[in-house]
């Protein structure tokens, strides 16, 4: 496993906001490397992280119009272990004068960029992610994290949540997620077939997207006859395990206003982690402090309000989770977000159009990567059958069962 | 006889929260500066970072605050399925996690009373007593 760079985040401040703006993006093809490894045809070789990483750029850097040298800087995030940055930048074929191994999952890497750009560092940044968490044959519970995992020395790492239960049986994300719903569930009367409608909306969103890995829509009679992973939640409330990669150019603002494509400004950030008991927080106060300290941040930076935003893309591992973030983030209120749904406001024409490639559970687990490209896609206004129509302002959001991390996004002048 | 459990996490601190266990207790680290109790078991304190605790008695009273039940195999067979999980709400506050015990998951509402038994389990470290939680 790489080792983990612990990302210093910027500050979340005004004079940050729309310093950078994205005018790439690329990504691997999903669908097809996740049918190739659940059927491998005859000589199939998994993809490599460097294969999949070199994918996302070369295609990032078309969708641009860059050349080649005009990346100044690199950045590698790699969930389960990559290249070494110099060996990035060589496979690439690029000279940065800044590069540096930028964590992995979509949890501050983009600000790094972002505020480094601000400082003078590089004008152009090439932020290539990749993950084989399907070839390599990663798994998510039980001895994944065995006992005795020790994280107090060293203050990350992994949460006591999922090691130290194993003796009640208690084990994996999907759980934590499980045990979220049960308490929402009972605390505002919505029920298992009411949830179904999040999964739901998500596929279908996903119906729209040639790339993603699922992409048949369901009723909820059949949401209801898929198997329980951790009752109170299917197989169909969890996300994906995939391979892949993405990759963003990011430019200094007033130098990406002449280019190929409309450029996204990045126009703000937030961050918050849980301090103490991550259960009383996760499963009683449903992720609702850091949502809102992250996202308060997040909107001031921006100098936008919930209002403004006409596209949100979530961290949906986990269906209830994807929920949990319209409410903390104050789009809805909290025990409004599942009756939202049902009603089809996360669907396109609804108030916020969520997840609209169809997210973690229908799209693709790229570890809030992928989201961040919907959004360029969404704010360009070439996203195709499943545009969100006169679309001006969107959000993201990596949100775990520890962590939040926002980001506001502005359709750019060309 | 002892039921088989996947591996608890031991070592200093988790052994004496193990021992007290053994005895019928449920005891967890009080810490002796500012009187946070902290579970799981720590070597300094998560709310001052003090490194010393004494085993407060907790009064094995509390309310149940969500429950799950597993179907997914995560731990190569070794628990019959499907078997419930609970979080329980100690009346000194702290969140234990823990299995629900001569109770349905059906019969749960929010804040439903339950109180700590001890069960026979055993692991790869060998036997002890698992606590766990039945209906007031």
């Amino acid at each position: 496993m790489a080792e983990y760079s612990p990302l210093v985040m910027p500050p979340a401040l005004r004079e940050l906001s729309r310093k950078a703006s994205i005018v790439g993006v690329g990504e691997t093809d999903y669908q097809a490397d996740y049918r190739a490894q659940r059927k491998p045809p005859e000589g199939y070789e998994p993809p490599s992280t460097e294969g999949l990483a070199t994918l996302a750029f070369e295609r990032a850097l078309a969708d641009s119009g860059l050349a080649r040298g005009d990346i100044d800087g690199l950045t590698g995030s790699f969930t389960y272990g990559g290249p070494p940055t110099a060996e990035l930048a060589a496979l690439l074929g690029v000279k940065p004068r800044w590069n540096i191994a930028n964590g992995n999952i979509m949890a501050g890497p983009l600000p790094v960029v972002c505020a480094a750009i601000a400082e003078g560092k590089a004008d152009c940044v090439a932020m290539v992610y990749a993950v084989n968490s399907r070839s390599s044959g990663r798994v998510f519970g039980g001895a994944t994290h065995p006992a005795g995992s020790d994280t107090e020395s060293t203050g990350y790492g992994t949460p006591p949540s999922y090691y130290y239960y194993h003796p009640w049986g208690w084990s994996s994300q999907a759980a934590h997620w499980a045990m979220t719903f049960a308490h929402y569930s009972m605390k505002y009367g919505v029920r298992e077939e009411d949830l179904g409608a999040v999964a739901q909306q998500v596929r279908l969103h996903a119906s729209r997207n040639p790339g993603a890995v699922m992409q048949t829509p369901f009723t909820i009679e059949e949401y209801m006859a898929s198997r329980y992973i951790v009752r109170p939640l299917h197989l169909l409330d969890i996300c994906l395990v995939n391979d892949g990669a993405v990759c963003l150019i990011v430019r200094r603002a007033d130098m990406a206003r002449d280019m190929a494509k409309v450029p996204v400004d990045v126009a703000g950030w937030g961050e918050a982690k849980i301090r103490h008991s991550k259960l009383d927080q996760m499963v009683r106060q449903q992720l609702r402090p850091q949502l809102e300290e992250a996202g308060g941040q997040a909107f001031a930076m921006a100098g936008l309000s919930q209002a403004d935003v006409g596209h949100f893309e979530g961290y949906d591992a986990g269906s209830i989770h994807l929920i949990n973030q319209i409410e903390g983030y104050g789009f809805v209120g909290q025990g409004e977000g599942v009756a939202f749904c049902q009603a089809g406001e996360m669907d396109l024409t609804g108030r916020l159009p969520s997840n609209t490639e169809g997210g973690n559970m229908s799209a693709s687990y790229m570890h809030g990567w992928s989201q961040v490209a919907e959004t360029v896609r969404q704010l360009r206004h070439e996203a195709g059958a499943r545009q969100v129509a006169g679309l001006q302002f969107a959000m993201t959001s990596l949100a775990q069962t520890d962590q939040a991390h926002p980001i506001l996004y502005a359709r750019g002048e060309k | 006889m002892a039921e088989k459990r996947p591996p608890r996490t031991l070592g200093p601190g988790h052994d004496q929260f193990w021992e007290w266990c053994g005895k019928g207790e449920l005891r967890l680290q009080k810490c002796k500066a500012c009187g946070g109790i902290n579970w799981p078991v720590r070597q300094s304190c998560e709310f001052c970072g003090t490194a010393e605790f004494v085993w407060e008695a907790m009064s094995g009273r509390g309310k149940v605050v969500s429950w799950c039940s597993f179907h997914q195999d995560y731990y190569g067979g070794a628990m019959l399925r499907p078997y419930d999980c609970i979080l329980v709400e100690l009346d000194e506050g702290v969140l234990f996690l823990s299995n629900p015990h001569g109770f349905a998951i059906e019969e749960i509402t929010l804040g439903m009373e339950v109180a700590v038994q001890f069960i026979a389990c055993e692991d790869d470290g060998g036997a002890f007593r698992l606590p766990v939680f039945g209906r007031v």
